[in-house]
């Protein structure tokens, strides 16, 4: 009786990320793209024009030889909860194309309702938004491999990482039949959480205390990048290097010594 | 009627306010943002019935699982396969990307005969038939010649039934010349053969190791299998245990090291010998291993001794004496030390000292066949045919010595020298090669000194490559004969590198195979059917399918249902069984050949004044630098510091590029012994002054506009250096000038 | 040849100077119109936008055109609701420069959003939290609202003002104009503000952002104002630029100087408001988000002081100053000086709030990124201006935009001077007398 209420409680999905096991090895943008259609053209080394759901960063500590350090740093889309479901880019957005669920804490894209104002993108922070410039093409065969499951975007709208909301709901219908109400923790997992070798990314459900989010959301390591904006994301880091975490945000001068070697270096 | 101003004008109004308020303009504007969501040009993928495949991945020496989505009969998604001993799950980028391979642009889709001038890129498409009886025929007038030893094969691999049934094939027509692509793999086989006297592959127990000394090993830059190397990497992370990087340049692996110790690039081994001095010295060493399980201690002691002082080493690594005697120290004293070596990904052979160095660290601490150490392990023997019968064409054949020297009396014991092979092609000393194939290889790009390579090809007459992509070998061929692609075909796959466990993986065909390719192993049965007399009497199978299915008994069962073979009593033997030296113990010094752990440097070329630099190539696991190139996936990966447009980056010490003038993203040109290429500049303080870092993986002329064009093919710019005891290429790097453009 | 449709009492030049000259205005028109068909067509990767610069020169154009036609609404209010008398020479021709500035900021978002046969989306799927939405509908209706004000003005066209329906429609029109002028004015505080809301509520974006009045940010109150204030001295300059083209002086000097001078109060309040807001944001607002000021002016090679500098004090107080003087605003050369700086410092605000927010990274391992727009996009935001000059020479030549006009410049000169044989072949004219009439009823 206890349980049912408990199961009651909205779902707030959101991601734990382990720095210090994060390797950069990319799979986690290649399982991505995979998943969700993502279309690529011949030349992507413009990052500025590369379509990346998930992109890793590599972040320097700015120290000179041989005290350099180099971590990375996957970022998703951080399902920004703001305050109330006032996620900066959901606010925004003209024509409500993106938007907070409040069932399961996911910041939905729709491309057949965006019309590509490109609004939401100069209120995301975190880059985390994507516009397609061009018509996606695939060279004459590939469209083979693309699942049904995501529908790949036309040219004009922006697009971004989505916590493969279609496997929640894949899910879901799979719980559905089977007569029941709730999506098991490894029922529903990202394609990026699945790949990555390193086991570096968890998923799942950051109001559910049996879920592994949950207690490693509270590491005493943890952090979350740029809170001090009060975009309230859902992606938490795990780094036990503090020059990492005070890279998550930005400090002034006078408000940690370590904050000139890191920033915006 | 007289259509007067006013009745114009009234009549202009009432239609557009009549318009307006009919339902038209907003059925059409309606229309036309619903057109805009179903463009024709934006494909739909089509739904239909889901089902899985397991199988494995080939795309790298790895063997990971793989399940293989699919939605009618296409593949839509390739995920790691759970529970499968070598990635339980996970997987890596190029794996990731295999679908892009096998619908992508690359394939090549039918047997091709080259029409203009070599490499010119015109082809006729011909018939299997017409493609095999024309192999059968050149290879059919070469022997009829006694020229059957004048035929070479470039395999990337020679395990598993494909690559033997290729060795067997050369052996009943009379050709020694089998060349396996080189990696560290031949190093580390040599160095157990020669310490150990066993004939078998490196494993290493990571998952159980507690303190782990990479001498520039690329732990999660492609080293080994790589998706079980970010498991253990990441276990490492979880369990506390401690991971050392020594190598010149920070490297991923470096970066998520516990401690990383800057080297002087080709100086590990002196570091190695340097750390068992000090573990000797302060009798470190585990004391039943060394008395009781080797021999050569005594005098190999005497020499470490005597030349590698942790003042001298520090003088020759660069790294300080006091890190010196910590890390010997910290290594001893942990209770199950590994120490790994072969740089990068382990592409190049590299220096048998140095893996004979390192080997006897681990010797010293005891930890072979052990839990948490280096086990030879020896190959699954399930490929038991009858053996062949030999006319005298083949005996004689197979008298003469090898085009490349693996096997000659001066590297007795190394088995495949293809460093060596332009070289003996270009001298036409022994022997001309009339007849070249090349399978599962791209020496026209992997091998290092690309334009000796290429000019060595121009001498072989006929060039057949088996490539399922249109890659640089397969575009300078005189006839392609594409294998299905793993994802095609089946193929077992023996242990991956570097597992203690063996393991047997089975490649399924995920799809039905997409074009009018042919798999290698039938090309091979249907060839020597061809020839006629032993050759066919040695292949008695129909196909390869059916061979496969007699080789694998009654292992194909279980292959096929869990997609996987693993041995689960498999236990490294003891060490009274482990050695199979004339003394039966572990060699600290090769009885046969005095061939003992010492540090020789091996020098690389070019001459200090003009090329005041050295290079050194950097893996990275987002780019693919062997058997396949990247697929549009993975380079779109690759970050805009390693690649922008067609550039590439060299990385250099803020340090050095002042002292060079050079600026971040500035043009520069960059000459070495053996070529010169334009870069441009990345500053990296993660690398040592001096030092210019150029990555693997770029640089290709073949492929297609997602791949091609984009940076520099380092093996351009850079030539194999032959180790004086093994033969194989131990270059490291090479010294270059880097001057503005 | 055109006589006929050529207002009374004005001389105009001939036919073939005429066509020459909007011939070649019309040339540029046309790059303009081939490059938003390139976008339309191709999309907007003929744009050197990128997903950093989501937002770049068309929405700073677009934001510019919409403060720079304030004038029109901020004239409006002076003259219909605290009934500035004088200001009816010039009210027409700041609802045509008004009109001309809110249909090119319609246009320009015609081509700026990725697929713009779902433009519609805006009102269908309204966001009502979206400032977007508030400037989509404000923008929208006060367009319409300039319509109707600039509707009379056409009607008073000679030949359309001969049909009498017509003639009877521009008079009632013109008898209830003070009630849009007053919906026009209520309705572009909403929109001059919601466009200030566009970066004020971006609270991902410590640039942009703004603390604020209940659900608005500081910026929506700076943006309506400065429009208010500068809007005017756009009127002014395009006046003064009108007759400098056409030499002939076409408003008198009471109504330019007294929209000059509460253009100078308002401009005054305006900067010290805005010098206020600086401050605040950049002692409280700025570093609770973790940066300080000189992040945003001196990390990269463009967006230095010199743009806050120049934005407050030299197109801000200088302005102010001149217009504030009777000295200043009646000297001919300081008049200009000011108004085109106060012109210059409103662009550049929004330039800065616009473009200054996406180059400036808000990650810190993010670096600074600088962009230049493609020429699809330089002809594009030219396409507005040519279109505004076009209409403005034929409104000028068809239409009595300037009710001082034949005052200032009596016909019976000009004729003795160069004889305008066709003038006497003239039709004769329905309402002779409504015809030389001002704008107003
Ligand atoms: N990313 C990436 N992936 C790659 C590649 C790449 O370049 N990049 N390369 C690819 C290529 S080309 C290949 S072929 C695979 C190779 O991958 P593997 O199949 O792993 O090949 P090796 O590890 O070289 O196998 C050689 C081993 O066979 C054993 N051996 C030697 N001689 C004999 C013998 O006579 N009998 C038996 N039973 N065993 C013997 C030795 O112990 C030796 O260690 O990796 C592929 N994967
Ligand atoms: N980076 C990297 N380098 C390695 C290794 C590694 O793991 N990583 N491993 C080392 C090892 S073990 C080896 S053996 C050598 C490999 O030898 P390499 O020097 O790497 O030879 P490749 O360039 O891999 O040539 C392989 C070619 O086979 C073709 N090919 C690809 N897929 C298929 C297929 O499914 N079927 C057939 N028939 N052909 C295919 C492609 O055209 C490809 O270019 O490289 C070594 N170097
Ligand atoms: S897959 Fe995992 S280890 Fe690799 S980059 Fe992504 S998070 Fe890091
Ligand atoms: S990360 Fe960006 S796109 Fe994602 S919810 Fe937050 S603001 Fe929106
Ligand atoms: S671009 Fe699309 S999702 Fe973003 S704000 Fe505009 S309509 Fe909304
Ligand atoms: S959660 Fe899904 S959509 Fe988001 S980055 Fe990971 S794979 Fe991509
Ligand atoms: S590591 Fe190698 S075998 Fe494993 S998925 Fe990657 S490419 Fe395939
Ligand atoms: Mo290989």
């Amino acid at each position: 009786m206890k349980e049912e209420r408990k199961h009651k409680k909205a779902k707030k999905y959101g991601m734990v990320i382990d720095l210090d096991k994060c390797t950069g090895c990319g799979a986690c943008m290649v399982a991505c793209m995979a998943e969700n259609n993502v279309p690529f053209r011949a030349d992507e080394s413009d990052k500025l024009l590369s379509i990346t759901w998930m992109r890793v960063y590599k972040l320097t500590n700015g120290e000179p030889f041989p005290k350099t350090d180099v971590c990375y740093l996957p970022r998703p889309c951080m399902h920004c909860e703001g305050h109330g479901g006032h996620s900066p880019c959901v606010s925004v957005c003209p024509a409500i194309a993106t938007d907070y669920s409040a069932e399961t804490g996911i910041v939905s894209q729709i491309y057949t309702r965006c019309f590509g104002c490109r609004y939401c993108m100069a209120s995301c922070p975190y880059h985390a938004r994507y516009f397609n410039w061009w018509d996606p093409v695939w060279p004459d065969g590939m469209e083979k491999y693309l699942s049904p499951n995501v529908s790949p975007r036309m040219r004009g709208v922006v697009e971004k990482c989505s916590f493969c909301f279609h496997r929640y709901q894949l899910a879901k219908e799979k719980a559905f039949m089977e007569g029941r109400r709730e999506v098991d923790e490894d029922e529903y997992q990202t394609s990026c959480t699945q790949a990555c070798p390193a086991g570096a990314i968890t998923f799942g459900d950051l109001n559910n205390p049996r879920h592994a989010v949950y207690k490693k959301k509270k590491d005493p390591n943890a952090f979350r990048l740029l809170e001090r904006l009060g975009t309230n994301p859902k992606v938490y880091y795990l780094s036990s290097r503090e020059w990492v975490r005070w890279a998550g945000d930005n400090y002034l001068a006078d408000e940690g010594k370590l904050k000139k070697a890191m920033h915006h270096g | 009627m007289k259509i007067c101003r006013r009745s114009f004008l009234s009549f202009l109004i009432g239609g557009a306010a009549g318009t307006t308020i009919s339902p038209l303009p907003w059925k059409v504007t309606d229309d036309l943002s619903i057109w805009t969501q179903m463009w024709p040009w934006t494909p739909v993928p089509e739904d239909g019935e889901i089902s899985y495949v397991n199988s494995v991945c080939t795309l790298c020496p790895g063997g990971c699982g793989i399940t293989v989505r699919k939605i009618n009969d296409r593949a839509v998604k390739i995920e790691g396969m759970k529970g499968h001993p070598v990635n339980d799950g996970g997987i890596c980028i190029l794996g990731l990307s295999g679908l892009q391979l096998l619908y992508g642009p690359t394939r090549v889709k039918t047997p091709l005969k080259r029409m203009g001038k070599r490499g010119q890129g015109r082809w006729e498409k011909i018939s299997w038939d017409d493609a095999v009886s024309e192999v059968a025929k050149k290879l059919g007038d070469l022997r009829s010649k006694g020229q059957s030893h004048n035929v070479g094969f470039i395999s990337g691999s020679d395990r598993g039934t494909t690559p033997l049934l290729l060795d067997r094939f050369l052996t009943v027509y009379g050709s020694p010349n089998l060349m396996r692509m080189p990696s560290i793999l031949d190093s580390y086989e040599l160095t157990l053969y020669l310490m150990q006297g066993v004939r078998a592959l490196p494993g290493f127990d990571l998952e159980n190791a507690d303190f782990v000394l990479s001498f520039g090993s690329g732990i999660i830059d492609g080293w080994g299998s790589p998706v079980r190397m970010f498991k253990a990497n990441s276990n490492w992370c979880s369990a506390g245990a401690k991971v050392i990087q020594v190598e010149p340049r920070l490297s991923n692996t470096a970066a998520k090291s516990d401690k990383w110790i800057p080297i002087n690039p080709g100086t590990e081994a002196a570091l190695a010998l340097g750390l068992a001095h000090v573990i000797i010295e302060k009798s470190l060493h585990n004391p039943v291993f060394v008395s009781k399980f080797s021999v050569g201690f005594n005098d190999w002691k005497r020499l470490v001794l005597n030349n590698y002082d942790p003042d001298s080493v520090a003088a020759i690594t660069g790294i300080d004496k006091t890190t010196i005697v910590t890390l010997a120290r910290e290594f001893a004293r942990a209770s199950k030390p590994l120490a790994i070596c072969g740089r990068g990904r382990g592409n190049t052979p590299g220096s048998l000292d140095e893996f004979m160095a390192v080997h006897a660290l681990n010797a010293l601490v005891g930890n072979i066949n052990k839990k948490g150490g280096v086990w030879a392990v020896t190959e699954t023997d399930y490929v038991n045919w009858p053996e062949p019968e030999m006319d005298a064409t083949a005996a004689a054949g197979m008298q003469n010595e090898r085009l490349d020297g693996a096997g000659s009396k001066k590297y007795p014991f190394t088995r495949c020298l293809l460093n060596r092979f332009p070289a003996a092609i270009d001298s036409g000393k022994k022997y001309p090669l009339e007849a070249l194939f090349v399978v599962g290889a791209n020496p026209l790009y992997s091998m290092p000194d690309s334009k000796a390579v290429k000019k060595a090809f121009d001498k072989i007459p006929f060039v057949v490559s088996f490539s399922s992509y249109m890659d640089e070998t397969a575009q300078n061929a005189d006839l392609i004969l594409p294998n299905h692609t793993y994802l095609e075909r089946y193929e077992d796959v023996p242990t991956p590198a570097g597992l203690t466990k063996p393991v047997i993986g089975l490649s399924k065909p995920a799809v039905e195979p997409q074009f009018n390719t042919k798999h290698f192993g039938d090309v091979i049965i249907l060839t020597a059917k061809a020839l006629g007399g032993n050759l066919a009497d040695a292949f008695p199978w129909d196909s390869y399918e059916t061979c496969l299915k007699e080789t694998l008994g009654d292992k194909w069962k279980t292959l096929v249902a869990e997609g996987y073979w693993s041995d689960p009593d498999f236990r490294a033997p003891a060490w009274e069984t482990s050695f199979d030296t004339p003394s039966g113990k572990f060699e600290f010094i090769n009885s046969d050949t005095g061939l003992l752990p010492q540090f020789t440097p091996v020098k690389i070329e070019g001459d200090k004044e003009s090329y005041p630099l050295v290079l050194i190539p950097y893996d990275s696991i987002r780019l693919a630098s062997g058997f396949i190139g990247d697929p549009p996936f993975v380079i779109k990966t690759v970050e805009d510091t390693v690649l922008k447009g067609k550039d590439v980056f060299v990385e250099l010490n803020s340090k050095t590029a002042r002292a060079q003038g050079l600026r971040e993203g500035q043009y520069a040109m960059l000459n070495t012994p053996k070529g010169k290429a334009n870069v441009r500049i990345h500053l990296f303080d993660g690398i040592m002054p001096g030092i210019v870092a150029l990555p693997r993986g770029l640089g290709h002329a073949a492929y297609d506009k997602y791949l091609a064009d984009k940076g520099v093919n380092l093996n351009e710019l850079i030539g194999p250096v032959e180790d004086h005891a093994s033969g194989m290429d131990a270059a490291w790097g090479i010294r270059v000038k880097l001057s503005k453009a | 040849m055109d006589s006929a449709l050529i207002p009374k009492g004005v001389k105009r030049c001939p036919l073939w100077q005429f066509v020459l000259f909007v011939g070649a205005v019309g040339v540029v028109l046309l790059w303009g119109v081939y490059a938003m068909l390139l976008c339309w067509i191709k999309g907007l990767n003929q744009t050197n936008m990128n997903d950093f610069y989501g937002f770049a020169l068309w929405i700073w154009a677009d934001l510019t055109v919409i403060a720079l036609g304030g004038g029109a609404f901020f004239t409006g209010l002076l003259r219909y609701i605290f009934g500035k008398e004088v200001l009816k020479n010039i009210i027409n021709y700041a609802v045509l420069i008004g009109f001309i500035c809110y249909s090119s900021a319609l246009l320009i978002l015609a081509y700026d959003v990725g697929q713009p046969l779902r433009g519609w989306f805006i009102f269908w799927h309204a966001n009502v939290h979206s400032m977007l939405t508030e400037v989509a509908f404000c923008l929208t209706c006060y367009f319409g609202v300039l319509t109707i004000e600039f509707i009379p003005l056409i009607l008073e066209n000679r030949l359309i003002n001969r049909v009498r329906f017509f003639h009877h429609l521009g008079h009632n029109m013109h008898e209830i104009m003070a009630v849009f002028a007053a919906t026009g004015a209520f309705l572009s505080f909403f929109h001059q503000g919601s466009l200030g809301g566009v970066p004020g509520v971006l609270f991902g974006r410590p640039f942009a952002f703004r603390e604020g009045l209940f659900i608005w940010p500081w910026t929506f109150f700076l943006f309506t104002w400065s429009a208010a204030a500068c809007g005017p001295c756009f009127t002014i300059l395009i006046t003064k630029i009108t007759e400098a083209v056409t030499r002939k002086k076409l408003v008198k000097d009471d109504a330019v100087e007294l929209l000059a001078k509460i253009s100078g109060w308002m401009i005054l309040t305006y900067i010290i408001a805005k010098t206020i807001d600086t401050l605040y944001w950049a002692t409280v607002t700025v570093p609770s988000k973790g940066f300080a000021l000189e992040f945003f002016y001196s990390n990269n090679p463009l967006y230095g002081y010199w743009i806050l500098f120049a934005e407050i004090v030299i197109c801000g107080f200088v302005p102010a100053a001149i217009l504030i003087f009777k000295k200043g605003r009646k000297n001919p050369v300081t008049l200009w000086i000011a108004v085109i700086l106060a012109v210059v410092g409103v662009c550049l605000n929004r330039w800065a709030m616009v473009l200054q927010v996406m180059a400036a990274p808000v990650l810190t391992f993010e670096s600074w990124v600088m962009y230049f727009p493609s020429w699809q996009e330089i002809a594009t935001t030219i396409l507005p201006v040519a279109y505004g000059i076009i209409l403005i020479a034929i409104a000028h030549r068809y239409l009595p935009v300037f009710p001082n006009e034949p005052e200032l410049n009596p016909l019976e000169t000009i004729i003795a001077e160069e004889q305008e044989p066709e003038e006497a072949e003239a039709e004769p004219l329905v309402d002779q007398e409504q015809e030389l009439k001002p704008a107003e009823a």
